[in-house]
């Protein structure tokens, strides 16, 4: 099949051997490629019940088919393993070149086994493939490391860069990993992974093209599609303003959470950190994903003052929230700071941010005192004390130690109620979307395989009436705060964000196309023809079962869906929280799961999937 | 008595409907970027035969001018949103969120999106006012 270049690296990194496999065809038919053959690999070729920070947890980075192709949206790739922060499967998407980058070097995927002794780090030039010496590297932040390993290996193409921060050699555990300083796999901890095998970064440069299956009718759909998505007015928001585009139409439909998710609306707030404003007052340039017409990355500066900071990437949605709404600081060169101070150490800045705000909380309840926080005020309003906070948590310093740790793990050891203060779902921090505002996305929550998460289906778009995708059966026109009818709209959500992620698609490009489109993109790239709308669907509800038969082998129950209880708290008295009862019950009995919330083995049958039982 | 729309009568309603909203006295008070139009595009079925734009010199949390402008007319305005009958009529109703539909390119804007973005309030508090017009559609 086209769209794969048939050779997955496989790294020992207590050895440096390598070697090379394949992805079954069966397997790319069945799961795509990304985080589905990913977690396939995981289950088949790996003791999945090994700590994660163990050397016999693996580092998966996956391409998917649509990884390099010219059509629009498809720079993504993946980092997959068991995740350090919440102990179940692990996966977080990027996108920038790397990828792309990747598969021109005629590489699909890149197994990490083991781990080394010293700090190393992998250079792939093709079919070239050498781990060096890395020591130099260890210390280093990710902007410098970017910086030197570009300069050292400058010949010819310029190489592209995958690192970690301080944060992950730390271990950190919502550590992230970043490509070229503009572009994350922040989530569920995947850099703290990559630390404890003391790779410090992968650098790949690639002389080759990805070439599709039907060419004619390829170039034809592309010029279809980057005209579709260049018109599309989530395309224009995103371009002019970023993804921070959302938060004045967000505080409205009370999507923001604010003080710890414990305060209602303050357009006060959303008209000082929101997208119009960064634009404003502090972009220097939009940049690109590879092969993207959105553009949806910025590029900022902050002049002067206090926040200075040099020209560089800028902070989206969540980061404005996390450090700005979360914390009640108003002042977005703050974040814009904090943005930079996170993406030198590696943070994830939704994990990082929410931790920080927790803290707030604890400190504001007089959980902690000054004692515990090195005579750190923790005061709403104050990005000062957020600021030191990174450091402290980068270096595992004081109260970061504890931080560090993630907030489920923080509040075991703060004890004294502040588990009340929480806002995670096993164990991953909640995204900036508040379900009490769209009850849907709660769902999206409970349920998602890697924990509280936004962006393993389309609920964002669906639910709030950005795209409708009718040629999948979703219906339209979905009230955000009602919990009816919203499992079958999830459960499509699902199926649809599950081949997107997997095919490597960009969701926010997504976003702006059809599902036929999609399908169209995967059925000229691959030449596969049972890649249509319902064939994608399918795949999506395989790649979600298989994911959840992983996390039901490392003991996640019916117990583990679920939402924390602030979230099922209204926010005033006029105000409503998701019922989940009813979302779950219902959301069970579509996707076919049992009592304890795995996978009924008629289910698995039905799907194609009898190797699982 | 309810107004048809759109009609003469129908905007005039519309106008004393807005300027004596507290709520888009409020969210419209910075608002100095000019005028907004809202063009219905024709629909011979329901008895429009040419798009027709309603004309709302808005200015500081006040609709200073309302009228029916022809299409040529319309176009001049710093915010166009058109839309056809039937989503006019769901925005009316409010059944419509008319930044949502913007999104979902039901409904087309021309002008500068992050000045709607930040206005998102204000939209959303004319729409409001537009709903409490009592409102004879064309179809019915
Ligand atoms: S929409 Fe944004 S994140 Fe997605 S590929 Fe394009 S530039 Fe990258």
């Amino acid at each position: 099949m086209e769209g794969y270049k048939n050779k997955i690296l496989e790294v020992d990194l207590s050895n440096f051997k390598m070697d090379v496999i394949d992805i079954l065809d069966e397997d790319k038919k069945r799961f795509i490629g990304g985080s589905g053959v990913a977690a396939k690999l995981f289950l088949d070729r790996f003791n999945i019940s090994a700590d994660p920070l163990s050397p016999d947890n693996p580092l998966i980075v996956m391409n998917g088919p649509l990884t390099g192709t010219t059509l629009p949206g498809t720079s993504r790739f993946v980092a997959c393993g068991k995740s350090p922060l919440t102990g179940i499967w692990g996966e977080s998407a990027c996108g920038g070149n790397f990828g792309a980058e990747l598969k021109m070097a005629g590489w699909d995927g890149i197994i990490f086994k083991s781990a080394s002794e010293k700090p190393c780090y992998l250079l792939i030039e093709d079919s070239r493939c050498k781990l060096l010496d890395g020591s130099d590297l260890w210390g280093k932040d990710i902007y410098q490391v970017t910086d030197i390993l570009k300069a050292r290996h400058k010949d010819g193409k310029q190489m592209k860069v995958f690192a970690i921060g301080r944060a992950g050699e730390n271990r950190v555990r919502f550590a992230g990993i970043g490509n070229d300083k503009a572009h994350f796999a922040g989530r569920t901890g995947m850099g703290a992974l990559m630390g404890s095998k003391k790779l410090k970064a992968i650098v790949v440069r690639g002389s080759g093209v990805c070439e599709p299956a039907m060419i004619d009718e390829y170039n034809t759909l592309r010029r279809t599609l980057i005209a579709k998505v260049s018109d599309s007015v989530p395309a224009q928001a995103l371009r002019q303003m970023g993804t921070d585009s959302g938060m004045d139409l967000g505080m409205m439909t009370n999507d923001v959470p604010i003080k710890n998710w414990a305060y209602p609306q303050d357009f006060d707030l959303s008209s000082n950190l929101g997208g119009p404003t960064l634009t404003e007052k502090y972009l220097t340039k939009v940049h690109s994903c590879y092969a993207c017409p959105v553009a949806c990355k910025r590029v900022v500066r902050v002049a002067d003052g206090p926040y200075r900071t040099e020209e560089g990437p800028g902070p989206e949605y969540e980061t404005c929230c996390t450090f700005g709404t979360m914390i009640m600081n108003k002042d977005l060169a703050g974040v814009i700071k904090a943005n930079e101070l996170c993406n030198r150490a590696g943070i994830d800045t939704i994990s990082g941010g929410a931790a920080i705000a927790f803290a707030y909380e604890c400190y504001e309840k007089g959980t902690i005192t000054k004692q515990d926080t090195d005579g750190l005020e923790l005061r709403w309003g104050d990005i000062d004390a957020a600021l030191k906070l990174i450091e402290m948590i980068t270096e595992r310093k004081g109260i970061g130690a504890i931080l560090a740790e993630g907030t489920r793990e923080a509040a075991k050891l703060f004890g004294k109620g502040t588990d009340e203060f929480l806002v995670e779902v096993k164990g991953l921090e909640a995204p900036m979307h508040d379900p009490r505002g769209w009850h849907g996305m709660g769902l999206g929550y409970a349920v998602s395989t890697r924990g509280a998460c936004h962006l393993q289906h389309m609920t964002l778009y669906i639910e709030q009436g950005m795209s409708a995708y009718p040629e999948t059966g979703l219906k339209a026109n979905f009230k955000g705060p009602k919990s009816e009818e919203k499992a079958e709209m999830y459960l499509i959500s699902e199926d649809l964000g599950g081949p997107c992620n997997s095919a490597c698609l960009c969701l926010f490009v997504l976003g702006c196309l059809s599902a036929t489109d999609f399908s169209e993109m995967l059925r000229v790239t691959t030449g596969h023809k049972d890649f249509d709308v319902q064939g994608l669907l399918k795949s999506g509800q395989r790649i979600n079962l298989l994911k959840r038969t992983i996390n039901s082998i490392l003991g996640m129950k019916r117990e583990d869906d679920r939402l924390p209880k602030r979230i099922l708290t209204p926010l005033s008295p006029k105000g409503n929280a998701p019922d989940i009862d009813l979302m779950l019950k219902e959301y069970y009995a579509l996707r076919g799961l049992d009592e304890t919330g795995r996978p009924k083995r008629e289910t698995l049958e039905a799907a194609g999937l009898k190797d699982l039982i | 008595m309810p107004y048809k729309f759109p009609s003469e009568d129908w905007i005039k309603e519309y106008q004393k409907a807005i300027n004596t909203s507290e709520d888009y006295k409020q969210s419209g008070a910075t608002w100095t970027a000019g005028s907004v139009c809202l063009v219905v595009t024709a629909n011979p079925s329901v008895g429009i035969e040419k798009d027709v734009g309603i004309w709302l010199g808005l200015h500081k949390g006040v609709c200073e001018e309302i009228k029916l402008v022809p299409l040529e007319e319309a176009q001049k305005a710093p915010f166009v949103i058109m839309g056809d009958y039937s989503r006019w009529k769901q925005v009316v109703l409010g059944e419509l969120d008319p930044v949502q539909g913007m999104m979902q390119g039901k409904l087309k804007l021309k002008g500068d999106l992050p000045t709607i973005v930040r206005y998102v309030r204000a939209s959303q508090d004319l729409v409001q006012c537009a709903s409490k017009v009592d409102t004879q559609f064309m179809d019915e």
